[in-house]
């Protein structure tokens, strides 16, 4: 793989602090910068907080204290701030959500006509090149319940990329997979980190955040235990909890 | 997802016949019992002066008769009632669930004020009270009582629609950047309105039997036809029974539609 260079920050997360209802702290005093064209992926036992601190980045959840910059637009209690950040971050969730009334075309053409305000014409041919580009052309007018996992997935992943946007979070996109269909979801994930799209990625496959990461960063309990270059974090971590989890998982 | 896709269907393969005869068996004992009730009654049934209120033939052609007449009104208020009553129904489950406080309160203050008091009294109220206040007709009167009065149980069957959609489809649309307004319109409703067409098809044969009351502000529907015919001829339990069956007729048409809907809808994803 060349190795890109990762250009300006992009994301910018400063002492973030989140709590949920009934007193579980998911991030505490947590800071983060993403790099443009970076690779990021988190690691960490589940309730570490990667998936809230993922979740934080579009919006989906309100932190109780810190800020969050995306592209240089601050996420804060103005709506149209949010819009325009939600533009700019596509997501990839673990159950995929697709919009099951409507087939794979309309899923993906949908927020390039809402929101993108292209024609029908412009969605449907951008849909099409990137249902290409996840390699299944052929499911265009199929409703996504008729299709595997792995397919589902991948739609989804083309659904987020039909924004085109500035930044891609995968919320452990291949947690809900059996191995074969994880194959065939990393393989587009890798494909677009190859590309050079900025990346956040929350997964528990390790083959694939060795192969990937341009950094590695492994919380627990709502903070950042450690972080490094992938090289480095997996064969010589610094950290005693980090060798530990990874240990138990690799 | 697909709950609505899912057959309920028997699972043995017993013979029809066994069905039939039961179904037999069922009307053969309601029949004997209404059958010795009314003999016991000593009413003398003048079945063959009904048709005459239903269609006439005259001079080679054929005339709707003063129920037919007022099945025709039933059904103009029925209808603008369903359409208003949904759009109350939607607009304040919108309410409900909104994040302004304003809103939720007068969408609560609605429902509770709503179904905590008889339609019959809010009919009168609309028409004796409102109508001269802001120069209603009486078909007006009547179609906005009912309204409201199924907007308010229809405003419960969209919330629980709304609320039965899964998280996830929120944040998708959320995350791909949609508003609040174009999520419900084309992700959440679409959806919901699948879910709860059965309940929704309940509210509306309600509401069909509900625009008998209007006959007590003398709006001419079919009930209000029904008793003044009534009142000149005296056939009292032949033209309610001929009524009921024209409301069953038309209620369960309704019916037979909306399942042929979900159907077609349930094909699709």
């Amino acid at each position: 793989m060349d190795k890109k260079v990762p250009g300006e920050e992009i994301i910018v997360v400063d002492n973030v602090f989140k709590t949920f209802p009934g007193g579980i702290c998911a991030l505490s005093d947590f800071s983060m910068r993403v790099r443009r064209k970076e690779v990021l992926v988190v690691i960490g036992p589940s309730g570490s907080g990667k998936s809230t601190f993922l979740r934080c980045l579009n919006g989906l959840e309100e932190v109780d204290k810190g800020s969050i910059t995306i592209d240089g637009i601050p996420l804060n209690d103005d709506k149209r701030n949010r819009f325009e950040i939600r533009k700019e971050v596509g997501m990839v969730f673990q159950s995929f959500n697709l919009f099951p009334h409507l087939t794979v075309l309309e899923n993906l053409n949908l927020a390039q006509i809402l929101v993108r305000k292209k024609s029908r014409k412009e969605a449907t041919d951008f849909s099409m090149a990137l249902l290409n580009k996840v390699g299944i052309p052929e499911k265009a007018n199929i409703f996504p319940n008729h299709l595997s996992g792995g397919q589902q997935q991948r739609v989804a992943i083309a659904r987020a990329l039909a924004m085109m946007p500035k930044v891609m979070l995968f919320d452990e996109a291949t947690s809900a997979l059996d191995p074969e269909m994880t194959g065939e979801v990393l393989a587009v994930m890798k494909q677009l980190a190859r590309e050079g799209m900025t990346m956040v990625v929350v997964t528990h496959e390790m083959g694939f955040a060795r192969e990937v990461s341009d950094r590695m960063v492994f919380m627990e309990g709502g903070r950042l235990i450690e972080e490094g270059p992938a090289e480095q974090f997996f064969t010589k971590p610094k950290e005693e909890r980090t060798k530990l989890f990874l240990s138990q998982v690799l | 997802m697909k709950a609505s896709s899912i057959k309920v269907g028997r699972l043995s393969k017993r013979s029809p016949i066994v069905d039939i005869a039961a179904f037999l068996l069922v009307v053969a004992g309601l029949t004997w019992i209404t059958g010795t009730g009314t003999a016991t009654l000593g009413y003398n049934w003048q079945w063959y002066r009904v048709p005459q209120y239903l269609l006439t033939y005259e001079e080679g052609r054929w005339l709707a008769g003063p129920l037919i007449d007022g099945l025709m009104v039933t059904f103009e208020i029925t209808g603008a009632s369903l359409i208003l009553a949904f759009s109350f129904g939607l607009i304040s489950a919108l309410c409900r669930l909104s994040d302004s406080y304003l809103a939720r309160m007068i969408a609560r203050g609605y429902l509770e004020l709503i179904r905590n008091t008889p339609l019959l009294v809010q009919l009168f109220f609309i028409y004796f009270v409102m109508a001269p206040i802001f120069d209603l007709s009486r078909f007006a009167s009547a179609v906005l009582a009912l309204s409201l009065f199924e907007g308010a149980y229809a405003s419960e069957i969209f919330r629980a629609g709304i609320v039965s959609i899964h998280k996830g489809q929120w944040e998708a649309a959320h995350s791909l950047g949609l508003s609040t307004f174009d999520t419900y319109r084309r992700i959440i409703l679409p959806q919901a309105i699948r879910r709860i067409l059965p309940p929704l098809t309940s509210q509306a044969i309600s509401l069909v039997k509900d625009s008998a009351l209007v006959s007590t502000i003398a709006v001419y529907d079919l009930t209000m036809r029904g008793r003044e015919i009534i009142s000149e001829t005296f056939l009292a339990f032949e033209i309610w029974f001929t009524i009921a069956a024209v409301y069953l007729v038309v209620t369960v048409s309704l019916s037979l539609v909306v399942s042929i809907m979900e159907r077609r809808f349930g094909d699709a994803g």
